[in-house]
């Protein structure tokens, strides 16, 4: 068996599985609850059995709900349930805790007062330590994106340096004329990556953001595509439910539409069915392309958003459509989710928050 | 296609066989262009899966003088095809040419006993020189 680094945490929860279940119930869904009912979620071994509180708009018991794990404003009823091994007390009400022991099923343990502070530092502490982790990794991010970029404008570089010297030096004009075409490929080339660079940058700032059609965005964007690609059998499916806006600068929603077609149309190699869809749906905005190309491996797929990664051959793709398309989407407050199947094809869909009309 | 001089060449009394790994062809082009002008004979490969295949596959490792690698390429990488060379061929001196110009790669590698790091665009002088070097120390390991 290989045992890697990456594959320790898997393995331990996998062990963790076996072992028997402990039913758990939270009592108090304030900010302590719902941060041990977090951590909680993650850890397989725990059954939460319910989350009591007595203000209904506890944020715990928002998070419960949406996990769907029983909730209640009574917590004596849920704690006389048999099948619970641990009540977890972080209600900060040491009257209450009386309470606890004289209702609680007898098989059940307690954990509150002191050692459930303990607990919730535990947690707090932990999840101090996840956002400088995750701060670091995007430090980190930060150096992968430079040195992508030093890469791929060096190569080109050499490219044009080395070729205009041999030009110097060369008397036969059909190896001059060569070498003046990589020249220009390799310009070209640098020309795509500064485009796509000070487009991410340029991002905020410059004019206001309006409600932008979504319907005349695609088709423009389609036209675009079609400029950019081989086109000739690729059928076009529009279902466009009518008058869908999104708040956004038009030639940003221009630029995602027209990455995702590029993107769709090169993976069908220019032959197939693109499907762009575009309705609002229990109010929210739902835009999709879809393609009927060769997939994303499960290999490749966590790390199609990386800047600089493509599986296009070197001067066909810089690898940062996706990484620009994502940054944007998540600018408006949208959701860019990918489901591929290799052979089968593609969609990219994007769910933006509705432009509310009497919130203006 | 002209492909500089290199046929002329090939095969008996330059100045020593390299062996260039890079995934783009316009790189491998100016590469090949500079050394065989200055006198060596040169072979290609993509990528560092072809290269290893090519010296299994023929290429004697006995008559190749340098390898010239690029580090980031597709399938098997130059970081992964540096390692294997070392560990396969050891006698055999490598020179990594890459667009990264990054000081503690560059570090890392000359101490794991590459010859030199070089960034992209390189100077045509400092990749000729680097060759000369790399194939005077195999000169001396030979001996
Ligand atoms: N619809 C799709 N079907 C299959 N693979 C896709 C699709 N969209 C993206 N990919 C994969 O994701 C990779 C990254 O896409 P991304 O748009 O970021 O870069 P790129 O298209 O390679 O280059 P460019 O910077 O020119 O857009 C692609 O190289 C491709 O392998
Ligand atoms: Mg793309």
């Amino acid at each position: 068996m290989t045992h890697t680094q990456g594959e320790t945490p898997l393995v331990s929860e996998r062990q963790a599985e076996t072992q028997p279940r402990i039913n758990v119930v939270i009592l108090g869904a304030g900010k302590g609850g719902r941060a041990l009912l977090e951590s909680f979620l993650n850890l397989p071994r725990i059954h939460l059995i319910g989350v009591a509180d007595k203000d209904e708009k506890a944020p715990g018991l928002k998070l419960a709900r949406r996990h769907h794990i029983p909730t209640t404003q009574d917590a004596l009823p849920l704690i006389q349930q048999p099948d619970i091994h641990l009540i977890v007390d972080v209600t900060g009400d040491p009257s209450f805790s009386q309470n606890i022991y004289r209702h609680k099923h007898p098989n059940a343990e307690v954990l509150g007062g002191a050692a459930s502070k303990v607990l919730w530092d535990i947690i707090q502490h932990e999840s101090l330590m996840q956002t400088r982790l995750f701060q670091a990794e995007k430090l980190a991010g930060m150096g992968t994106f430079a040195s992508g970029i030093a890469h791929d404008i060096n190569n080109p570089l050499y490219i044009i340096l080395a070729m205009a010297e041999a030009i110097q030096d060369e008397t036969d004009t059909a190896s001059i004329h060569q070498y003046a075409t990589s020249i220009r490929d390799a310009a070209q080339r640098i020309q795509t990556i500064s485009q796509n660079i000070t487009h991410y940058a340029r991002a905020s700032q410059s004019e206001e953001s309006f409600p932008v059609p979504v319907q005349e965005t695609l088709d423009e964007a389609l036209k675009i595509a079609k400029f950019a690609t081989k086109f000739h059998e690729i059928t076009v499916i529009q279902n466009y439910h009518d008058h869908i806006t999104i708040d956004s600068k038009p030639e940003e929603l221009l630029q995602v539409f027209v990455n995702l077609m590029i993107n769709a149309i090169h993976a069908m190699e220019n032959q197939g069915l693109l499907t762009l869809t575009a309705e609002n749906q229990n109010g929210v905005v739902l835009v999709s392309i879809a393609d009927t190309g060769k997939g994303i491996s499960a290999e490749h797929l966590p790390k199609i958003f990386d800047p600089f990664f493509t599986t296009k051959a070197p001067g066909k793709g810089t690898g940062l459509g996706l990484y620009n398309v994502r940054s944007i989407v998540r600018k408006y407050k949208g959701e860019l989710t990918v489901d591929s199947q290799v052979g089968k094809g593609t969609i990219f869909s994007i769910v933006f928050p509705s432009v509310d009309p009497t919130h203006k | 296609m002209t492909e500089g001089t290199a046929g002329m060449f090939s095969g008996h009394n330059t100045k020593g066989r390299v062996l260039i790994v890079d995934d783009e062809p316009d790189v491998r082009k100016v590469i090949k262009m500079a050394l065989t002008k200055a006198g060596y004979d040169v072979i290609e490969a993509e990528d560092g899966e072809k290269a290893i295949a090519a010296i299994k596959e023929g290429e004697n490792p006995l008559l190749l003088d340098v390898i010239i690698s690029d580090i980031r390429m597709p399938k098997v990488n130059g970081v992964e095809a540096i390692n294997y060379f070392q560990q396969q061929w050891p006698s055999v001196p490598l020179i990594v040419l890459t667009g990264f110009p990054d000081m503690e790669m560059a570090t890392g590698f000359i101490k794991k006993g590459i010859v030199d790091y070089l960034v992209k665009p390189v100077e045509k002088e400092k990749l000729t020189a680097a060759v000369a070097k790399a194939i005077d120390q195999r000169e001396i390991t030979r001996l």
